[in-house]
């Protein structure tokens, strides 16, 4: 039974009766959350990575999504005005919309623009108890966003951070951190407020077009309030409240991300929120289930001045498509209009989940639930108003372990999204062979799908005319400039993948230390893929790209007294093609867009990539690491970085101290992922200081 | 009978308290005799061992059986409660438990007394001032073992998180001094006030590979335990000891004296007390079984060799002064 007690050699004292067995309620973590069962690693369907909190700071990690350097398959890059992208195995970039992100539960993606935005996750890294990333389709589990995997960030209880905790972080580029929190646990409710200030300054310069280099807008500035709590009513019953502010400036740069000629710099002002409450119910050791509901704004204002010359005013009043070279509205001379425009979007979205588990016995595992959601939008430019879609479905897993050697798991989800107004059933099979405690061979089967997201499905993208100067154009104010979208080939379909996965896992204790393995061979089959260009003066996404997939993934960790030693690689070879329909009659034209499609979904696909990391007890109270990270991606370009963190504990009665210095060492001086990625110092210094109490 | 009782004249009530203590003597004056008769009958003069109980009746019973088949027909046992101690002149006393002790020690300061199911930490004061009186054979599993199984479950911990109080933190005094041999090093955190349980045990986590849990009532106690193993689990810390009663709540694991063991161990005190009229010093156990939670273990993805193998290990770790025995 899976509940059953080691059996004991001799009756308990008095005390044993007063002891309930707290291993298996609704409290315990989820050892893994890839099939939202509680597995251990022989037992599930697939190959997941565990990033322990701990690490994320012995290492000196400075920001959410270089976490993910330190998993196999992923990298990490900068678009745009220094936003940050992270994907496992490529096919995305400016928009990251093939990984499913949860915060403790509560979907993590923008809505509507189906983007993540890691700048302004309402997530402090002091407060990251472990990041579970599973790698592979998830869809079974999490739903049609699960495309490529799941990133599951777990928050620490706040019963574990009681107390008080004061960390600041500074250092080179403007970068400066500052976090903050407090809290309490009590018998009936633990809570913990927290806040974080992350500013930085980004890049050092972009080039014009002259590769002159010129300054970069490309910093942030951002406040993070988070209230977690845990309401104990009784034994059977506990309630999760949570919820966050986040307030701040993103920083974009006009030569980025200014449409219609803009005069300065399009900042966003980060204005979301979010509610969010679980209901966990144990009603024995072997039935719980949990019911969650949240709520998430997203609002965010980017407004920037633009300035067209006269010529464009005058196919704007003749009605005339600006942007087509025909009509040859940009001319120089005249009396130029100005005006305001905005990108300001506001996406609302409300989401209820229930999830039940029963543990019929060791060898029987059963989670099933049943989700909901619905998405609002509203933004002038990018929806001419508001809209929403739904989405409902139903998921389950069963894990069966017929004998000691082998444990099967079967698990789907079918959801039905307004988007595309269909159904779609997610599947996963999968048999661990295991040996003993320590070791499982595992063969996976996975089918998932991805949804095209309200914008790229149904945009009405258009930019309104306000303040309107000099007067002679008032006629303008309020005007709506349209995008062409003149080459939409119609309503898009959801895009599928086919994976399949043979990974083995192993642990081998070893004299004074431990030794464990982790190593996944996959072979993939992605169809449909939506490629192309989403922009307001071009616009050409369609299904049009196929994508054959194979590789490896290797993560090992060696763990000796005071040493922990790490290792990820991954490698990847991607054999796509476009087959989408004819682009254009000129042989050459059709052969460069197809070719360029294609490519437009390889821009984050590392051949090879890795991290090795090294993590040291000194004496002294010294704590030192390093982490080497690296990563060929865009083609040509090269990431390598090395990163040095030495440590001081001052473990006092009443309170532990810690001083730490970490140097980033780039490697090379070629800008990563783009040529406007430019650091001038290529080693980077921050010095932190904490304290808890 | 409440109204009566109310209704009772001071001298009524001086009646019935003499008449139960004289009850009580004649009682006890009994059991005594028909003891002593009954250790002479089978026409072998067998010694009188007392066997002063803790109340827990399948606890109480289970030691008396195992005593008993210890004792090979040596000694007659015999069980009396605390208060008929007092008559007790010149045979043994073995106590069941530190509140049997207690009500022992109270009712007869001078009867040799053999304690058992009591811990190091409670007995040593009592055994130094009376050497060769006072005896016993300690519950608890000496705290350099325990933190031994912990290095053995997890070999490549080298720091080990202790929490006490400042009453309680002598507890861990001679641990600390005996780790470094062995590879460890370990970090006492002391809880000055209870709300200060939960931020010192997450500082204590955030240094140790595990936390070892000696059998420290203030710290550890069925109120805090929850909150201790769930704190530690979520931190993926593991937990040893202190007992087995916090192995089956979810600590991984820990080492106990076996019950026959600690038997054996008595009957051999009763044996020298017999031809010396001394008890030796009190001890541990020679040997040690170990409790372990492999539901927590499978949960936290911690392979465990069986208990006789970590067992094993512990043993020649200690033979050996740290080195550990790759099995």
């Amino acid at each position: 039974m899976l509940l059953s007690t080691p059996t004991l050699a001799q009756p308990l004292s008095e005390e044993s009766g007063q002891i309930g067995f707290y291993g298996f309620n609704d409290e315990i973590p989820e050892v893994l959350t890839t099939t939202r069962l509680r597995q251990p690693k022989t037992r599930v369907p697939g190959t997941t990575t565990v990033i322990d909190g701990a690490m994320i700071r012995d290492l000196g990690i400075m920001s959410l999504a270089e976490i993910f350097r330190l998993v196999p398959g992923m990298v990490v890059g900068d678009v745009g005005s220094g936003t940050p992208v992270t994907t496992y195995h490529g096919t995305v970039h400016y928009e990251q919309r093939r990984m499913q992100v949860l915060v403790d539960g509560r979907t993590a993606h923008r809505a509507t623009l189906s983007d993540m935005d890691w700048q302004t996750m309402p997530v402090p890294l002091e407060l990251i108890e472990r990041i579970e990333v599973s790698r592979g389709p998830n869809s079974a589990a999490y739903g049609i966003n699960a495309f490529l995997g799941t990133i599951n960030i777990i928050t620490r209880n706040p019963a574990d951070t009681a107390g008080t905790e004061i960390r600041v972080v500074g250092g080179s580029r403007d970068y400066h951190r500052t976090f903050a929190s407090v809290g309490d646990v009590s018998d009936s409710y633990d809570w913990r407020l927290a806040f974080e200030k992350r500013k930085f300054g980004g890049f050092d310069y972009q080039l014009d077009d002259d590769e002159e280099p010129i300054p970069f807008n490309s910093g942030h500035d951002i406040n993070v309030f988070n209230y977690d709590s845990r309401l104990k009513v009784n034994s059977g019953f506990n309630a999760d409240i949570r919820l966050g502010v986040v307030d701040g400036i993103n920083e974009e740069d006009f030569f980025k991300d200014g449409e219609l000629g803009a005069t300065d710099n399009p900042d966003i002002d980060v204005r979301d929120y979010y509610l969010q409450t679980q209901l966990n119910f144990t009603t024995s050791r072997t039935h719980f289930f949990h019911v969650q509901v949240n709520f998430e704004n997203f609002n965010r204002r980017q407004r920037w001045p633009i300035e067209v010359p006269e010529s464009v005013v005058n196919c704007l009043i003749i009605g005339a498509d600006v942007f087509d070279e025909a009509n040859n509205c940009f001319q120089a001379g005249g009396t130029p209009l100005t005006a305001n425009v905005n990108s300001d979007s506001e996406d609302s979205r409300l989401e209820f989940e229930f999830q039940d588990t029963l543990l019929f016995s060791d060898e029987l595992k059963l989670v099933t639930g049943l989700g909901y959601r619905k998405d609002t939008f509203r933004s002038e430019t990018f929806f001419n108003g508001r809209g929403t879609s739904y989405q409902s479905r139903v998921f389950g897993n069963l894990e069966y372990t017929p004998i000691d050697w082998l444990t099967l798991n079967g698990g789907g989800n079918w959801e039905r999204t307004t988007t595309t107004d269909e159904g779609y059933f997610s599947p996963r099979f999968a048999a661990n062979f295991t040996l003993g405690n320590n070791h499982a061979l595992r063969f996976v089967y996975s089918k998932a799908v991805r949804t095209p997201d309200s914008f790229e499905q149904n945009p009405e993208y258009g930019y309104t005319l306000r303040d309107i100067a000099p007067a002679q154009y008032a006629l303008l104010e309020g005007y709506r400039v349209e995008s062409p979208l003149d080459t939409r080939a119609g309503t898009l379909e959801e895009e599928n993948i086919i994976s399949r996965e043979i990974s083995y896992f192993g642990q081998f204790p070893l004299d004074q230390g431990q030794f464990s393995l982790e190593v996944r061979v996959f072979k993939d089959k992605m169809r449909d893929m939506i490629s192309g260009i989403i922009g307001f003066q071009d616009w050409t996404i369609d299904n049009n790209v196929d994508i054959d997939q194979k590789g490896f993934e290797v993560e090992a960790a060696l763990d000796y007294p005071g040493t922990t030693f790490r290792v990820s690689y991954g490698y990847l070879d991607q054999d796509d093609w476009y087959n989408g329909p004819e682009i254009s009659n000129n042989e050459t034209t059709n052969y460069k867009e197809k070719k360029y499609k294609v490519a437009l979904l390889g821009r984050l696909s590392a051949r090879h990539s890795g991290s090795i990391v090294l993590i040291q007890n000194l004496p002294f109270g010294l704590k030192g690491s390093t982490a080497f990270y690296w990563a060929d991606q865009l083609k040509e370009s090269r990431f390598e970085r090395l990163d040095l963190r030495l440590a001081k504990s001052f473990l006092q009665p009443r309170y532990t101290a810690e001083f730490a210095v970490t140097v980033q060492h780039y490697m090379n001086t070629d800008p990563d992922v783009s040529i406007d990625n430019n650091i001038e110092d290529q080693n980077q210094l921050f010095l932190e200081a904490g304290i808890r109490f | 009978m409440l109204l009566a009782r109310d209704g009772m004249t001071e001298n009524a009530v001086l009646f019935w308290k003499l008449a139960k203590a004289t009850l009580l003597r004649a009682v006890l004056i009994a059991v005594v005799v028909v003891g002593s008769v009954s250790a002479q009958t089978g026409g072998i003069e067998r010694s009188p061992v007392y066997l002063a109980v803790s109340g827990n009746v399948a606890l109480d019973q289970h030691i008396h059986d195992l005593l008993q088949q210890s004792f090979h027909k040596h000694w007659d046992l015999i069980s009396v409660s605390g208060e008929q101690a007092a008559l007790i002149e010149d045979a043994p006393v073995i106590t069941i438990g530190p509140g049997a002790f207690s009500r022992v020690r109270q009712a007869n300061r001078k009867v040799p007394v053999l304690a058992m199911l009591t811990t190091r930490d409670f007995l040593e004061g009592f055994a130094s001032r009376s050497p060769g009186q006072i005896s016993g054979v300690y519950f608890d599993v000496p705290l350099l073992r325990q933190a031994l199984i912990g290095k053995t479950i997890l070999p490549h911990a080298s720091r080990i998180a202790l929490i006490a109080t400042t009453a309680s933190a002598e507890l861990y005094d001679s641990l600390i001094d005996e780790l470094p041999q062995y590879g460890l090093e370990a970090q006492l955190f002391i809880v000055k006030e209870d709300k200060q349980l939960i931020p010192t045990l997450v500082r204590a986590l955030s240094y140790g590979d595990f936390l070892l849990a000696a059998p420290d009532n203030a710290i550890y106690n069925p109120r805090t335990i929850k909150h201790v193993l769930l704190t530690a689990y979520r931190r993926n810390r593991i937990v040893i000891g202190p007992s087995q009663a916090y192995v089956k709540a979810g600590s991984i694991a820990a080492g106990y004296a076996p019950f026959p063991v600690m038997t054996e161990m008595a009957a051999e005190y009763l044996q020298e007390f017999f031809e010396t009229g001394t008890f030796p010093e009190p001890d541990y156990p020679p040997s040690f079984n170990i409790a372990i939670n492999q539901q927590v273990a499978r949960s936290l993805n911690i392979p465990l060799a069986p208990k006789e193998q970590i067992v094993k290990s512990v043993e020649l770790q200690i033979e050996n002064k740290g080195v550990q025995i790759d099995e």
